[in-house]
């Protein structure tokens, strides 16, 4: 976005080239978002008449318990950003040391991103039930059963560390040693002349060289966690045990289409794209500093 | 290559021990759905995690088969190859567009188009699929491949435009004082030389449209229409379906994502930076 050479224009191309993705928008994105807008002021199930009832929906959904559940749980995901960013960061920073096999490392931590949010719901769904194998060597070594499904604040938390911290780490390696990859060497090897150890290193070059990187990375964790969950819920707990694992964005789901109480969950779509709104806003932000 | 490193012999050892553990953590959820899916139920009953004692393939037919998982591939493999290339032809115009013409409003739509390349898609799914429905779609690959495109479409125009405003501004130049058109521009000279870029959105494109869940689901409701994400998320709601059959299922689901990934796994570690890095 940089050539502003001049005041000339290019003509109808730009327009024609654009006008395929800008059909689609419309009709796929903004009209949808503008109809779910209107539809929050409506009771509607889905299908069939609807009636205008004004602010009714928001009344409701602001004395709703699992609105705040869901608004709790979406914020104890959140909590879990700041662990996913020091973790992935300072296995990376160890790869970046050289150690041995580290293209292997990061190709085989790479697969659950892969894979993706439903195959992997699934797979953690047998693998952590309580029958499954994972409670097989914890009772070979402890004796009890870890709940990490049935137990609710373990299953919350269950979701937020293998979403937020588990399943980005593979992409979070390879995006930030590729960030790790620009900063000149010789800055390493100065800092190692000067006697700094490792995580001296870490914070005095490291960090403050892939600062850019880590900025995105946390607004893309915030992308996640509120605009991408749905997936990996549905096939791993289904919002369950009760509302345990109940996000925004699956109390959307279950009041829409499982309740076809479609104008009170616009309500909450509404909610929903505020907050989109604002990580939206921070992206922007962020890449204006960028291209600067 | 040799790195200056500040890891004496001991702290390497201890790395190395902590990455092996890391991995054997990650690989174990992955090894339980193979060995599960080789055995018979009563064997995973009593052994959920040990080897298979006698290995079967019994569950792989009854989930190739009963369970529809060939089929489901076989939609899969129609619906993404024929969205990718779709949505590759519209990101890369669109990219041009943006990132090397100029036109009013450009900064303004271009912001519209980065703002929804982050919409949820929950926010969207009620009305997409009445839409898809209003224009007799639904149950219809086209209709699933549109709202594909149209969601995707967003972030594929952001990484083509950031690499198309890196590219020299001259090679335009030149070729219009030769005088091509608006359309030779793009098609013959700056399209061929985005091809590394090209590569690598088609993957992305690939991985979002093969993992997709809720638009698929809402509007591929007839079961033979079911991409393999689908059929999955499907099987794994289904009320006393075998553990070892699901796992079948789910080891026929990964082999296509597995085998893209052999393939192709320096593209998709640059398409993981793709936008986000500067350089």
């Amino acid at each position: 976005m940089s050539h502003r050479r001049g005041l000339e224009r290019d003509g109808a191309a730009p327009y024609i080239f654009l006008a395929p993705l800008l059909a689609l928008l419309a009709a796929f994105m903004i009209y949808p978002v503008v109809m779910n807008v209107i539809t929050s002021f409506t009771e509607w199930k889905g299908y069939g008449p609807w009636k205008w009832i004004g602010l009714a929906n928001y009344r409701t959904m602001i004395a709703d318990g699992q609105f705040w559940t869901s608004i709790k749980n979406t914020a104890l995901m959140v909590l879990y950003i700041p662990l996913s960013t020091i973790v992935t960061i300072l296995i990376a920073a160890f790869l970046r040391e050289g150690i041995g096999g580290w293209k292997a490392y990061r190709a085989i931590l790479y697969i659950p991103n892969l894979l993706g949010y439903v195959l992997m719901g699934v797979i953690f769904s047998i693998y952590l039930r309580d029958e499954g194998a994972l409670n097989m060597l914890i009772r070979y070594f402890t004796g009890s059963t870890v709940r990490f499904l049935i137990t609710p604040i373990i299953a919350i938390n269950t979701v937020g560390f293998l979403l937020v911290v588990f399943l980005h780490l593979g992409f979070g390696l390879i995006y930030f040693l590729a960030a790790m990859n620009g900063i000149d060497s010789s800055i390493y090897e100065a800092a190692l002349i000067d006697g700094a150890g490792f995580w001296r290193t870490m914070f005095k070059v490291t960090i403050p060289s892939v600062r850019f990187a880590l900025e995105f990375w946390v607004v893309f964790n915030f992308i996640e966690v509120f605009a991408r969950m749905f997936s990996f819920i549905h096939t791993l707990t289904q919002g369950g045990p009760g509302y345990s694992t109940f996000t925004l964005e699956y109390g959307i789901f279950i009041t829409g289409f499982s309740k076809f109480k479609v104008g009170y969950s616009s309500a909450w779509s509404v909610v929903l794209f505020f907050f989109c709104a604002l990580i939206s806003i921070a992206q922007i932000r962020l890449m204006k500093r960028r291209d600067a | 290559m040799r790195k200056a490193s500040s890891f004496g012999p001991g702290t390497r050892i201890a790395v190395q021990a902590f990455m092996l553990l890391l991995v054997v953590a990650s690989v174990l959820p992955l090894y339980n759905v193979v060995s599960a899916s080789l055995k018979p139920i009563n064997e995973y009953t009593i052994n959920p995690l040990l080897l298979p004692q006698a290995p079967t393939l019994e569950n792989y037919k009854y989930a190739a088969i009963s369970g529809h998982l060939l089929r489901f591939t076989a939609n899969s493999l129609t619906f993404v190859p024929i969205g990718v290339a779709t949505y590759v032809v519209i990101c890369v115009m669109a990219g041009y567009a943006f990132g090397k013409m100029r036109f009013a409003f450009r900064r303004p739509i271009f912001l519209l188009v980065l703002f929804m390349s982050i919409f949820p898609q929950l926010l969207l799914a009620t009305q997409v699929s009445k839409l898809i429905s209003l224009i007799h779609l639904t149950n219809t690959g086209l209709g699933v491949i549109l709202a594909w495109i149209s969601y995707f479409a967003p972030f594929g125009t952001y990484i083509m435009t950031t690499y198309f405003t890196d590219m020299p501004y001259e090679l335009v130049e030149a070729a219009r004082i030769d005088g091509a058109s608006q359309y030779r521009i793009l098609w013959s000279v700056m399209a061929p030389m985005a091809m590394p870029m090209v590569a690598t959105l088609s993957i992305i494109g690939f991985q979002s449209m093969w993992n997709e869940l809720p638009f698929s689901m809402l509007i591929l409701q007839q079961e033979s229409l079911r991409t393999v994400t689908v059929g999955i998320a499907v099987l794994r709601g289904q009320y006393g379906l075998r553990v070892p059959i699901l796992s079948a299922a789910l080891v026929i689901a990964m082999s296509v994502p597995l085998l893209v990934f052999l393939l192709f796994q320096r593209r998709i570690t640059l398409g993981v930076t793709a936008g986000a890095i500067k350089g």
